[in-house]
């Protein structure tokens, strides 16, 4: 590792041998949370295409990866690639409608389960877009608000004030005795109303 | 009702533990290993001011920042903090001077980039909320000035309330040339390609 001068700072930069075995290592470290957080967010097709610019921004600025937080950093690539590849495609169709084609199986034995997790899916989609992301990336990638704000380009009160406030959002849905009309998925019982 | 509701809100995973992905192949590794490092000094980029730059730098008025300027750093990006606004200079009195032939490439060798909204346009002084950072700095806000009688077409782009914006710079001086514009998808699409993320 060498060190030179860049705009007034001193910076390290590597070896081509020691950039291409951190890349390495970070590319073994970040393959398969990365590779979920896209498939939770994106069909089968996106993930492969955003993990592999993923791949390729950690290529190019490994020097800049931190080695404390590899993995928030690369979800908050993760984060503005899927954003990005998005846009550019100009794909119209709804996430949710396209991930409900993909949706792996869940984990459901119990119907009764089944009913519950559809009451907090119903309530999750109900929270602010923002919301629902720190919820996941704290219940699914099993982040703290440190790592959450480092993927999602903020602070960690912020995100940890979001997260108080979406917990209790997402508790008051649950809890809320929705009249909706029948068949609306609001009107499943929850844990609570279950006999 | 933390850990229960954690753990509730784990069952509707759809990438549960009981699903498995693959291990990145060595293929698609040797293949990302061997895209050059376009920003990277050791691999012989230009040092920080390039020629089209160094081109409209000499055209342009500079304007002393005001305040707030806060110290730029080299490397990339780290998505964590917010930090002060980012002053920029937007001046020149001829923004399409020496310019180069627009490419990606080009595009890539700028240190700042970013994408932004513009909040207000006070005379001389646009100020942008930051709606995503590119590359080079992690302010939420950024202060453009210009030398008095160019506001209205501040570094040959027509700021506008409200607008959003694709911004480069080298050191604290706004790229123009084609550089920075309007958001449309064509320079948009530029950015994600130049800077990968």
């Amino acid at each position: 590792m060498t060190e030179s001068a860049c705009a007034g700072q001193s910076v390290f930069v590597s070896s081509e041998g020691e950039r291409r075995a951190r890349f390495e290592s970070m590319a073994t470290v970040v393959s398969d949370p990365v590779q979920r957080y896209l498939r939770r967010r994106a069909t089968a097709g996106e993930a492969d295409d955003v993990f592999a610019d993923v791949l390729l921004t950690i290529w190019r600025r490994v020097d800049d990866v931190p080695d404390d937080a590899v993995l928030p950093w690369s979800y908050g690539v993760a984060r503005r690639s899927l954003s990005n590849h998005r846009r550019a495609a100009s794909r119209q169709l709804r996430l949710v409608e396209r991930l409900e084609a993909e949706r792996a199986p869940a984990r459901v034995d119990d119907p009764a389960d089944s009913l519950e997790d559809e009451a907090l899916a119903a309530a999750l989609g109900a929270l602010p877009i923002a919301d629902q992301e720190i919820l996941r990336l704290w219940a699914w990638e099993h982040l703290e608000p440190r790592e959450i704000a480092q993927t999602m380009g903020t602070t960690a009160n912020a995100v940890s004030l979001r997260l108080s406030r979406a917990r209790k959002k997402l508790a008051d849905h649950l809890t809320r005795q929705d009249p909706s009309p029948p068949g609306h998925i609001g009107d499943r019982p929850t844990e609570e109303h279950r006999p | 009702m933390t850990d229960q509701l954690r753990e509730r809100l784990a069952r509707l995973d759809p990438m549960h533990p009981g699903v498995v992905t693959e291990p990145v192949s060595r293929h698609l590794l040797e293949e990302i290993m061997s895209t050059p490092v376009t920003d990277h000094p050791e691999t012989g980029a230009k040092p920080k001011q390039s020629r089209w730059l160094l081109g409209v730098a000499a055209a342009a008025a500079l304007v002393v920042a005001v305040g707030g300027a806060i110290a730029l750093t080299g490397g990339g990006t780290d998505p964590v903090a917010s930090g002060p606004p980012l002053v920029l200079n937007a001046g020149g009195e001829d923004p399409m001077a020496m310019c180069i032939v627009f490419s990606v490439e080009e595009l890539a060798k700028a240190p700042i980039a970013f994408e932004g909204t513009v909040t207000t346009v006070e005379g001389e002084t646009i100020t942008l909320d930051v709606a995503e950072w590119f590359k080079g700095g992690d302010a939420t806000q950024v202060v453009l000035n210009a030398p008095t009688g160019m506001e209205a077409l501040i570094a040959g782009i027509p700021f506008e309330v409200g607008g959003q914006y694709l911004i480069t710079a080298y050191g604290s001086d706004v790229n123009y040339c084609g550089f920075s514009g309007p958001s449309t998808p064509e320079l948009r699409a530029a950015f994600e390609q130049a800077f990968g993320a």
